[in-house]
C-alpha cells in the first residue's frame, strides 16, 4: 500500500469521469444536431449541439480537477506545429499550381478551389498575428 | 531523458497512478518520461524532486 495520499480532486479516476461527462456532452449535442437535421428541426438542432459544445467547455473550465496536463499540452502543439506543416505545403505548392494549370487550359477549377486557397490564406495570417502577439509577450 | 523514476517508485512501492496523482499529471505522463519518450517541463521535474526528496539531477540524467 502506498504511504502517499491521494485527494479525490487528483485521482486519475476522477479526471477520467471528468473527461467522460465533457465529452459526453459534445458527443450528445453533436447526436442531437443530426437529429434535428433528419426531423427538420435544424434550429433546435443548432441549438442543442450548441448547449453541448457550451456544456463541455464549462466542465472543462469549471471541473475541480486539470483535465489536461503538460504531456497533453504538448501533443497539441506538436499536431499544430505538423498542422500548420502540411496547411503551407498545400498553399505553397497548390495555389500556384492549380493557377498554372488552370491558365495552360489542362483544367478548370471550381470556385471550392478559390474558396480553400484563400481559407488557408486567412489561416496563415491568423497564425502569423499570434506569433507576432506571443513574440513580444514571451 | 535517462532517470531512476521506476526504481524510486519500486522503493516507495508506488505505481504510476499513484505517482501521477501526486504530481498532478496523468498516468500516461508519469509511462512516458519513465520510457523517455517525453522530458518533463522544469516545474514537473520539480514537482518529481519534491516527491522523491531529492534533487532534480538525482533523478534525470541528461548526459545518458
Amino acid at each position: 500500500m502506498s504511504e502517499h495520499t491521494t485527494s479525490a480532486t487528483t485521482r486519475p479516476s476522477t479526471r477520467k469521469r471528468y473527461k467522460r461527462i465533457a465529452y459526453g456532452l459534445l458527443g450528445a449535442g453533436i447526436l442531437a444536431l443530426w437529429v434535428g437535421i433528419a426531423v427538420d428541426r435544424f434550429v433546435l438542432g443548432v441549438a442543442l449541439y450548441w448547449t453541448g459544445g457550451l456544456g463541455m467547455g464549462l466542465v472543462q473550465r469549471f471541473s475541480p480537477v486539470e483535465l489536461y496536463d503538460e504531456r497533453d499540452t504538448t501533443i497539441e502543439r506538436e499536431a499544430g506545429h505538423y498542422t500548420m506543416k502540411l496547411f503551407a505545403y498545400v498553399f505553397i505548392f497548390g495555389t500556384p499550381g492549380g493557377l498554372v494549370l488552370e491558365e495552360s487550359g489542362l483544367v478548370t477549377l471550381p470556385g471550392e478551389f478559390y474558396g480553400a486557397m484563400w481559407t488557408l490564406f486567412a489561416v496563415f495570417v491568423a497564425y502569423g498575428a499570434f506569433v507576432i502577439y506571443h513574440k513580444y509577450r514571451l | 531523458m535517462r532517470n531512476d523514476i521506476p526504481d524510486r517508485r519500486d522503493e516507495t512501492d508506488e505505481s504510476q497512478a499513484d505517482l501521477a496523482a501526486a504530481v498532478e499529471v496523468t498516468r500516461q505522463t508519469i509511462n512516458a518520461i519513465e520510457r523517455e519518450r517525453y522530458d518533463p517541463s522544469l516545474e514537473l521535474a520539480f514537482a518529481l524532486a519534491d516527491h522523491f526528496d531529492c534533487r532534480i539531477e538525482d533523478i534525470f540524467d541528461p548526459d545518458e
